[in-house]
């Protein structure tokens, strides 16, 4: 029961950690008084802005699962958004219009000897917000298009937009100097003191940058927002119908992940006091890549590991390196060993680690979901009812079902090129009613639940929930208006625990939103709070089989718990009547025994229930009602007991001459 | 010239590079229609058959444009040098698969694509270092014929251009149109799981695709070679970009789709040169690669297969 307690409170607690970390952040600020050094303070300081960099893209790659090749091109439009408002490139002539933006010290009005010009003064403070918007504007505006399209495309338009923006920068040169790069970066100043040339202080702005998007990403991964990234990450089109906007979840992580890499590219031309369009190319891109890859997709901790690694690999390690192999080639008298340069080989290395970790190390160095230990033999007999669970969540269950209502489908048609999936198929669920659909394999049923959901186009007819059209809709709506749905091949969201994939189910009836979750409100901590109170309760109602494994990746689970874990995600909506596609699939008689009735729980709280079943027992039990659909006609539909002697039935699961058959026995019988 | 002579100069500098992209852009639709993988190695691929063109040229004694053969020496040399390095191309891509792509086979996610990323920047980065960052001065054995077209100029290194690819494209779609292996490969293409019931050997069908496509770049990096007189460690990145919208622009996946999208986009390159600028080449290609998979993600050939949910 503690276990479930502590899982149970609103968010969970980083408390081993936290000693750690502050023995981390004071060796970091510690770092340049202990070693006085600043060319290798120079280092760190860099280190920092590819490890934000890297967070940035871990967003996109990692929590989204949108491969983005493109990504520097990001970092290039913040970088320039900076560079051309404090460089002396742009400069309009002056005009009274400039006065205001004098007064709120954001131009100066200077003189080359021509007209008096207008030179852009903007802070560097001011820049960072101003390009993260920016650099997130265009990210927006490009992804908005190309988001909709299938992910490995994705992956070619990014690498091609990576491509456009420094070609556009290097062909503007009245906007950007051309190839030749912008001059006269202005260093960022506080409090009336320019940082100048100094590493110190862009060491530490670099860390509280880093710092700053390292908290927001440890709370977005940790929120509603990350869970819907994580389940589009895992499978979209079930991410779709529990409920979560795919564009639009798409659209944000490209977004904050833009943000993060133009608010970097500020810091980085700050320190540089330069930008020419060669520093944003493709191997700017790869490298990010590279980084968070090495660090682990998804694994925040990893991919600053994997950024700080890899950028001390370059400017520390390795020309060290060098320069012992120079001694010792200089010592023996090679004159090869004396000749090598490791850095010009970082790319290879680059090349190497990307398909090594590919190969035999996917998860990355810190992976993101920890290995399970798995369950001890206490653990699986946790004291708990095997049955009637239920009952116990009885009150819960009455919270857990919205209000019912009718499901109608009227002359529905699905073609799939010449191939007839429906037609024309007619089906009233009466609010509060359990309706069965059963027919032999192929017969249309799965199209039937999909055609319902959103998920295929409907040639022709209407479905109506509550009086409202259906068809049209986008699946997440769909379940939003209280249609929720299970899948005949279980689409879980795999490597999230039993606990995520419910909290998912809950995602269309939770509001927070980036912002919240970043800065985690009294509001948005009483939401989660709650949501993961009601979702424990939902999945205590299969009495022991899922709350000992609570916290366990799903893709670990048997098959049925599989199937238990997609009803609690589906019940989990709040739903007004429930699709269940083959629920007892794969379980013993035993467990589909304990299903059914747990189903009968749920239609006495009131669920409208539509069913797709094989096992007729099930069906017999449940249904109020049965509908049997064959080549995707519908050829009867009336209680279980008629259905099961319709002559047009029996010839579509036994053939004709069975059915005399089976007729001769009944009459012999008689 | 007057603009009708330049329409001509640049239709046949546009069907040469089209040629090209062509070549290249098979690759690609041959591995996406079996794999659904976006092979990004496939860009370095050509550059090492290019790479592997320029040393066999040079092992007859060739070098620069100096040596001029006629005759059945030069189609002998020319014979030789394809065969050469699309084997070597081929073979390089077979290896590929083999080694980084089969383990990854049944891993969902973007490793794969990820791994051919890493591929493609190895090979890119151990040219670079074995060979050097200059260009490569690429010996071009063909006599310097050239035919005057009105005020436009037609070389003999266009005419070699066309016919290879027409031959080489000929074969391929003999080969996947009339042969058990193109049967087979057609089948695995739709549904690899049924074609493997039906007894297709499904990793001989994937190798072989790696095979033909890898072998047409190794054509395609000689035929580059000798149309520019030049090879580079770099050229891999832009050409490959550009089949691959070539590729996706006839609806990937799709045979004469490939064929079709890279003479567009050699036209669109060769013209939209001449009307605008060569600098914003690639920002046209690129508008017009989100255009098509935004407008039209099919291709001009291509169709939408029913979804599997």
């Amino acid at each position: 029961m503690r276990f479930t307690r502590r899982l149970g409170q609103s968010f969970d607690g980083y408390g081993g950690k936290a000693a750690l970390l502050a023995l981390l952040v004071l060796a970091l600020i510690a770092f340049p008084i202990l070693h006085d050094n600043d060319a290798d303070l120079d280092s760190v300081a860099n280190a920092t802005a590819y490890a934000t960099l890297a967070l940035g893209l871990n967003i996109v790659v990692g929590f989204a699962g949108l491969l983005d090749l493109g990504y520097a091109a990001f970092f290039a439009i913040g970088a320039y958004t900076y560079g051309v408002l404090t460089a002396y490139q742009v400069m309009p002539e002056w005009s009274p219009f400039w006065d205001v933006f004098q007064t709120l010290g954001l131009v100066a009005k200077i003189n080359q000897g021509g007209p008096d010009l207008v030179h852009f003064t903007l802070s560097f403070w001011l820049a960072l917000p101003l390009a993260a918007l920016v650099s997130a504007g265009f990210g927006v505006l490009f992804g908005a298009p190309t988001l909709r399209l299938r992910g490995d495309y994705l992956a070619i338009v990014t690498l091609g937009f990576g491509e456009i923006v420094p070609i556009v920068a290097r062909n503007s040169p009245s906007v950007t100097n051309g190839a030749a790069g912008l001059n006269g970066v202005a260093a960022p100043s506080l409090f009336g003191t320019s940082f100048g040339i100094d590493t110190l202080p862009y060491y530490y702005t670099g860390l509280v940058i880093l710092g700053c998007v390292l908290f927001a990403s440890l709370r977005l991964r940790d929120s509603r927002v990350g869970r819907a990234w994580m389940a589009i990450r895992e499978d979209e089109i079930a991410a779709g119908a529990m409920g979560v906007n795919l564009v639009r979840f798409k659209l944000l992580a490209f977004a904050i992940g833009a943000g993060i890499a133009g608010m970097t590219g500020v810091y980085f031309i700050a320190k540089l006091q330069t930008a020419t369009p060669d520093m944003f190319g493709f191997p700017v891109s790869v490298m990010i890549l590279v980084m968070v890859v090495l660090g682990g997709m998804g694994s925040v901790w990893g991919v600053v590991l994997g950024a700080v690694l890899l950028s001390l690999l370059q400017s520390w390690f390795l020309p060290d390196l060098t320069q012992w192999l120079h001694a010792i080639g200089h010592g023996i008298g090679n004159l090869w060993l004396q000749s090598i340069d490791l850095a010009r080989s970082v790319e290879l290395i680059f090349g190497v680690i990307l398909v090594f970790m590919m190969l035999y190390r996917r998860d990355g160095l810190i992976p993101a979901v920890r290995k399970q230990a798995a369950l001890t033999f206490d653990q699986q007999n946790v004291a708990g009812v095997r049955r009637g669970g239920f009952a116990e969540g009885a009150e819960l269950g009455r919270d857990a079902v919205g209000r019912p209502g009718t499901l109608v489908v009227r002359g529905v048609v699905v073609r799939f090129g010449g191939l007839v999936a429906l037609n024309k198929v007619d089906l009233t669920v009466p609010a509060g009613a359990v309706v069965a659909v059963i027919g032999p394999n192929g017969s249309g049923k799965s199209t039937l639940f999909n055609v319902i959901t959103g998920l295929v186009q409907a040639q022709a007819g209407s479905i109506t929930f509550d009086g409202a059209e259906l068809l049209g809709l986008k699946p997440h709506v769909i379940l939003d208006r209280g249609v929720a749905r299970t899948f005949q091949n279980i689409r879980l969201f795999p490597t999230l625990t039993v606990l995520q994939n419910v909290l998912v189910g809950e995602h269309a009836r939770l509001r927070t939103g980036p912002i919240g979750a970043v800065f985690r409100t009294a509001r948005v901590r009483r939401e989660e709070r709650v949501a993961r109170a009601r979702a424990i309760d939902i999945i205590a109602l299969f009495g022991n089989r899922l709350t000992p494994r609570i916290a366990q990746a799903v893709g670990a689970l048997s098959y049925a718990n599989r199937r238990r874990v997609e009803i609690a995600r589906a019940l989990a909506s709040r739903p007004r009547i429930l699709l269940l596609d083959e629920p007892t699939a794969g379980m013993n008689p035993a467990e589909t025994l304990e299903l059914a009735e747990q189903l009968k729980v749920l239609r006495g709280l009131g669920l409208t229930i539509l069913l797709i079943e094989h096992k007729l027992d099930v069906v017999t039990q449940l249904a109020d009602t049965v509908v049997v659909l064959d080549h995707g006609d519908k050829i009867a539909e009336g209680k279980p007991a008629e259905v099961r002697r319709n002559d047009e039935v029996l010839k579509a699961y036994l053939g004709r001459a069975a059915t005399e058959a089976a007729k001769r026995e009944a009459v012999d019988a008689a | 010239m007057t603009s009708t002579d330049l329409l001509v100069q640049q239709l046949i500098n546009g069907v040469s590079l089209g040629a090209m992209y062509s070549l290249l852009a098979l690759g690609f639709t041959l591995v996406y229609g079996i794999l659904e993988l976006i092979n990004f190695s496939h860009f370095n691929v050509f550059m090492v058959g290019s790479f592997v063109a320029y040393f066999t040229l040079q092992q007859f004694g060739l070098a620069g444009q100096t040596t001029i053969l006629t005759g059945l020496p030069l189609i002998g040399v020319l014979l030789v040098t394809l065969v050469v390095s699309m084997v070597a191309a081929g073979g390089l891509g077979v290896l590929i698969e083999r080694v980084a792509l089969r383990p990854l086979r049944n891993v969902r996610g973007p490793a794969a694509m990820i791994t051919t990323i890493g591929v493609g920047y190895i090979l890119f980065n151990l040219v670079l270092l074995c060979f050097g960052a200059d260009g490569k001065d690429f010996p071009n054995p063909l006599p310097p014929l050239h035919w005057a077209i009105g005020g436009a100029t037609l070389r003999l290194r266009e005419i070699l251009i066309w016919i290879v690819s027409v031959l080489l494209m000929g074969g391929l779609t003999y080969l996947v149109q009339y042969t058990r292996m193109g049967r087979a490969m057609r089948a695995t293409a739709q549904d690899p799981e049924a074609a493997r019931m039906m007894g297709v050997e499904v990793d001989r069908v994937i190798i072989m695709a790696f095979f033909l496509g890898s072998a047409l770049a190794g054509a395609c990096g000689m035929v580059f070679g000798l149309y520019y007189n030049f090879t580079s460690y770099v050229i891999g990145f832009t050409a490959g970009l550009r089949a691959f919208t070539a590729a996706v622009l006839g609806g990937i996946g799709n045979v004469p789709g490939a064929m079709l999208g890279g003479v567009i986009i050699g036209l669109i390159e060769a013209f939209g040169g001449q009307l605008i600028s060569t600098s914003w080449t690639d920002v046209i290609i690129f508008s017009i690669l989100v255009l098509v998979l935004v407008l039209k993600p099919a291709g001009l050939l291509g169709r939408v297969a029913p979804s599997k949910s």
